[in-house]
């Protein structure tokens, strides 16, 4: 199984490399002109040129994107604990949610800049805003959907509601948690960098928008690359933990 | 656990009105482990879960003890093991017991180890195993462990080895007989298998098709362990197995 993965992996990295070298030849062959297509060489020379402003614009949206996808996941996981316990508030509550998640994100992200300023905050809250639901949604059905014989059991032990919350829906919910992550995580990329792009005194969103309306195009694939490279780590990073965390799960359950 | 079924019926109404059980009326004294057995679809199950108060009756009365389902559960007084062994995936053999001993602690008025519990099912050596790498059998065994140490008044069974291999699940019977021996907890252990139930039960209930209700009630007086080739063994083969075939040909 290891040697599969590693197979895997190796043909992942080869059809990167083959879709980059197709981009590099076809850009020199038909001659597109840089300010429409700038070839993937060319946007690494650019990145590498300039690594310190690169470096600190990643490390803000990042950051961004880390703390608002922790809100949203806490707020996600709250929420759908809350309304377990307190069935009765599921209907309204959720209402309320998706209420929330269909108003459209470039319509509040100007809204919020003009009122928390162009600092973090906004950008933080915009991510949380955009996280949250797919935990929430995600997690709530995790926390719902409990084997039947399960219940029985924890029945015959006359297990209080919390004890049933704790030791069996909780540790049931944990495959949803991390299938909920999988989406938000890059999500909470797209989320920084818009709420960057709506007014931003820093960040990758700053540079791509600084970069566009100079249509400095090789500058605004640089941090484009940034953004495809930290979304796929991050994705990385949650299958693996989730392979850590929930070992139990390609087995058959018993 | 003495158990006390006067009129019972039970009718679901999901989505039309379907009757599972019809005025059943069935006395059980302490200590006697007593099977019930019936065409497929005839309420056994319902039964079972109205006695563990899973299900609320929607004619009759049960008492256990004198006490209503409801009441006999909030005591834990009453242990269910069915089909599934219902393990906790994300837990080792000796946490899923753990799980139930603290869960269960302050109704254990005898206070069996995690230890003695998996050694009385011969799991000691698989303590630190997770469930998924155990075979069925030892899953179920797992289960019974587990059931042991609740140290209830009755156990309810609902086919608990039915999934399993013939061997393995002669095995588990000679097992559960040795496990109960010592306390004699009252049993009600539903099957549709009519050696299983010779073999092990001391009273063979049999249930009409649905609506279920009771038509034959065999007493079984046979030492264990008991041989199958026995005259009396076969004699009460062939009476249970003929009041089945009634009940199964009553229904069509």
């Amino acid at each position: 199984m290891n040697r599969l993965r590693l197979t895997g992996g190796l043909i992942a990295v080869l059809i990167v490399l083959f879709f980059l070298l197709a981009w590099e030849a076809a850009v020199s062959l038909l001659n597109i002109p840089v300010y429409l297509l700038p070839a993937p060489g060319r946007i690494l020379r650019t990145l590498f040129e300039h690594p310190a402003l690169y470096a600190q614009a990643s490390l803000l949206t990042l950051g961004e994107a880390f703390a608002g996808l922790l809100i949203g996941l806490l707020a996600g996981v709250l929420i759908a604990s809350l309304l377990t316990l307190l069935p009765g508030l599921e209907e309204g509550v959720m209402t309320l949610a998706i209420l929330l998640k269909s108003t459209p994100l470039v319509a509040i992200a100007p809204l919020l800049t003009i009122w928390l300023g162009f600092g973090i905050l906004p950008k933080i809250l915009i991510t949380a805003l955009l996280t949250f639901f797919p935990v929430l949604v995600n997690v709530l059905s995790g926390l719902q959907k409990v084997e039947r014989h399960h219940l029985e059991l924890f029945h015959s032990w006359h297990a209080s509601r919390s004890e049933v919350f704790r030791y069996l829906r909780a540790p049931g919910a944990l495959p949803y948690l991390f299938a909920a992550l999988k989406i938000s995580a890059p999500l909470a990329l797209i989320g920084a960098v818009v709420a960057e792009w709506t007014g931003a005194s820093g960040g990758l969103g700053r540079v791509m928008w600084l970069a566009y309306t100079n249509l400095n195009l090789p500058f605004l694939f640089a941090a484009i690359f940034i953004l495809a490279a930290a979304g796929m780590s991050l994705y990385r990073l949650t299958v693996w933990l989730e392979r850590r965390v929930i070992f139990w799960q390609s087995h058959p359950e018993p | 656990m003495k158990v006390e079924i006067t009129a019972l019926s039970h009718t679901f109404f999901t989505p039309q009105p379907r009757p599972a059980l019809l005025d059943l009326n069935l006395n059980i004294p302490s200590g006697h482990f007593t099977a019930i057995i019936g065409p497929s679809g005839c309420g056994k199950s319902t039964l079972l879960r109205l006695i563990a108060g899973l299900l609320r009756p929607t004619g009759g009365r049960i008492l256990l003890d004198g006490q209503t389902p409801a009441q006999a559960n909030a005591a834990r007084q009453v242990a269910w093991l069915a089909q599934s062994p219902a393990l906790l995936p994300w837990l080792t053999v000796e946490g899923n017991i753990a799980l139930a001993r603290k869960l269960l602690a302050a109704r254990l008025n005898h206070q069996m180890s995690v230890q003695e519990a998996l050694r009385r099912v011969g799991l000691e050596d698989a303590a630190q195993a997770y469930p998924f790498t155990l075979s069925g059998g030892m899953q179920q065994r797992l289960a019974l462990a587990r059931l042991l140490i609740q140290n209830a008044g009755l156990w309810l069974m609902d086919e608990p080895f039915a999934a399993l291999d013939e061997i393995t699940r002669e095995q588990l019977a000679e097992m559960l007989l040795d496990l109960w021996e010592p306390r004699r907890p009252t049993v009600l252990w539903v099957t549709h298998n009519i050696y299983e139930a010779l073999r092990l039960a001391g009273r063979i209930i049999v249930l009409s098709a649905a609506p279920g209700h009771i038509v034959a009630d065999f007493s079984v007086d046979l030492p264990h362990p008991r041989r199958e080739d026995a005259p009396a063994f076969q004699e009460l083969l062939r009476e249970v197995r003929a009041a089945l075939n009634l009940a199964v040909e009553a229904a069509a």
